[in-house]
């Protein structure tokens, strides 16, 4: 087989580029994606019954059809329902913040369910306020059940953001995939292109492993 | 409705104005009649023990004392003012009592000396140094200053449950509620937890203990209530209760406990 290596060194640029849009993506899908989660969850558990019927359909929706179905759908649909013809990239981090928010709104959710009811009791009988009690005493320790689950989240968004390249949004996939359709280079381009999500996701996971060690639960 | 000091003038603090009355106390969980209207007092001073079976209605007279629990029915007085249900009035209310819980309910992200400080700063306004200063004679007096700085998870049961009764002391309570405080400790355990509500009682503390510990019950509490079915079967001076019971009732729960008397 006649591999020629050079063609990656030779779009680096292109190639770092990608990286850049699909770190960025990463970062702003759950900048919006992290606050999402804890509004939908906290509609949930409102005791309103119209807040916690949208939440509920919004996160079985999202949380229960594929998210490249999801990235069409904002693609095709979007427009159309709401008579705004959006960039790519935004189509589809609205698209992969969708999906995310429903599913951080679960892992919130059960984050906060999993803290004993004694627990607030316990701050209640203090005389401490509900607000008191929920920021000093309840969300603190869920937080520490939920980040761990937050972290796996994150390195799969990292992955699925190469979903966001059917509509050419200029991430590292899409980036990839076209210098291969331009320079017939189908091998070297994905190999490297694994290499490249390899190298990055590699970390991360490594920096999960790390927090669950140092924030898993031991009561 | 109960005579006055439950119709026994040798009871302690019976000349003084009782610190928490009952009248006629009502709880339902749905179709659940928990209390059944309940009338007791609590005086100021006493070590007043709630015994009796399982689910007869005591833990929740206890948890509607600091309105944990709402009532459905009656009133709760305390210091000569009806809780009520304003959530105003009832964290008031809570500042000046203690709880203790059956399953201690320490805060797991914090040290003990941080437990013991939260109260005293989130709601008194109490500077940092002053409350550590005060948290660290309390752990003093429950014998784990060496511990100031553990977390729950490396502390025993009966060391948590200490720690606990030092985090509820740290508001300064008038009244102390123990909700089954030794039940969910190992046998080696519980003595030491005893001991320091041993302690607690000859300083002269006001405190409603709910327990299944009748040695301590015997020979700790001035004055003893047996329940039965969310209603008060018999109250007492422990001596009567557990040397010569009026309802023959009491006598089975005690010699289903082993109590010989």
């Amino acid at each position: 087989m006649n591999l020629d290596w050079s063609v990656v060194f030779s779009h680096w640029p292109l190639l770092a580029h990608g990286v850049l849009m699909t770190v960025l993506l990463t970062v702003l899908t759950m900048l919006i994606a992290i606050p999402g989660g804890i509004v939908l969850a906290a509609m949930r558990m409102s005791g309103s019954r119209v807040l916690s019927l949208v939440s509920v359909c919004f996160v079985e929706f999202f949380r229960n059809v594929p998210i490249i179905l999801v990235v069409y759908w904002a693609f095709y649909v979007m427009p159309v329902l709401t008579d705004l013809s959006l960039p790519a990239f935004v189509t589809g981090l609205t698209a992969l913040a969708m999906n995310n928010s429903a599913y951080n709104s679960e892992t919130f959710r059960s984050g906060l369910n999993s803290i004993r009811k004694g627990q607030r009791e316990a701050g209640l009988a203090l005389g401490m306020s509900g607000p008191q009690t929920f920021f000093k005493i309840v969300l603190p320790q869920a937080w520490r059940r939920v980040l761990p689950v937050l972290a796996s989240a994150w390195v799969s968004l990292f992955k699925d953001t190469s979903l966001v390249s059917v509509i050419s949004v200029g991430e590292l996939t899409y980036t990839a995939m076209l210098i291969r359709s331009q320079t017939f280079r189908v091998m070297e381009m994905i190999t490297a292109m694994a290499v490249i999500y390899w190298l990055m996701g590699y970390p991360q996971a490594k920096l999960v492993d790390w927090i669950n060690r140092r924030y898993g639960v031991s009561e | 409705m109960n005579k006055a000091n439950g119709g026994d003038e040798r009871r302690k603090g019976a000349g003084e104005k009782p610190m928490i009355v009952y009248g006629n106390v009502k709880k339902n969980y749905g179709e659940f009649e928990a209390l059944k209207g309940v009338s007791l007092q609590v005086n100021r001073g006493e070590v007043l023990c709630l015994i009796g079976p399982s689910g007869s209605g005591k833990s929740t007279l206890l948890r509607c004392t600091n309105g944990l629990e709402l009532i459905d029915g009656g009133e709760i007085v305390f210091e000569g003012t009806s809780l009520g249900k304003d959530p105003k009035r009832l964290r008031q209310v809570r500042r000046r009592m203690g709880m203790v819980f059956q399953s201690f309910e320490l805060f797991p992200h914090k040290t003990a000396v941080e437990n013991v400080i939260m109260g005293p700063m989130t709601v008194l306004g109490v500077s940092e140094k002053a409350a550590r200063e005060r948290a660290m004679a309390l752990l003093g007096k429950v014998g784990l200053e060496s511990k100031a700085d553990s977390y729950p998870s490396n502390l025993s049961g009966g060391q948590q449950q200490r720690v606990a009764i030092a985090r509820a002391l740290a508001m300064e309570p008038d009244v102390m509620l123990f909700d089954e405080p030794t039940s969910a400790l190992d046998p080696e355990t519980v003595g030491e937890v005893l001991n320091v509500m041993k302690v607690l009682a000859s300083e002269g503390m006001t405190m409603v203990v709910v327990t299944h510990e009748m040695t301590f019950a015997r020979r700790v509490a001035n004055w003893v209530v047996v329940f039965e079915s969310g209603a008060v079967l018999e109250e007492g001076l422990p001596e009567k209760i557990f040397g010569n019971p009026s309802q023959p009732r009491t006598q089975d729960f005690l010699s289903h406990l082993g109590w010989s008397g």
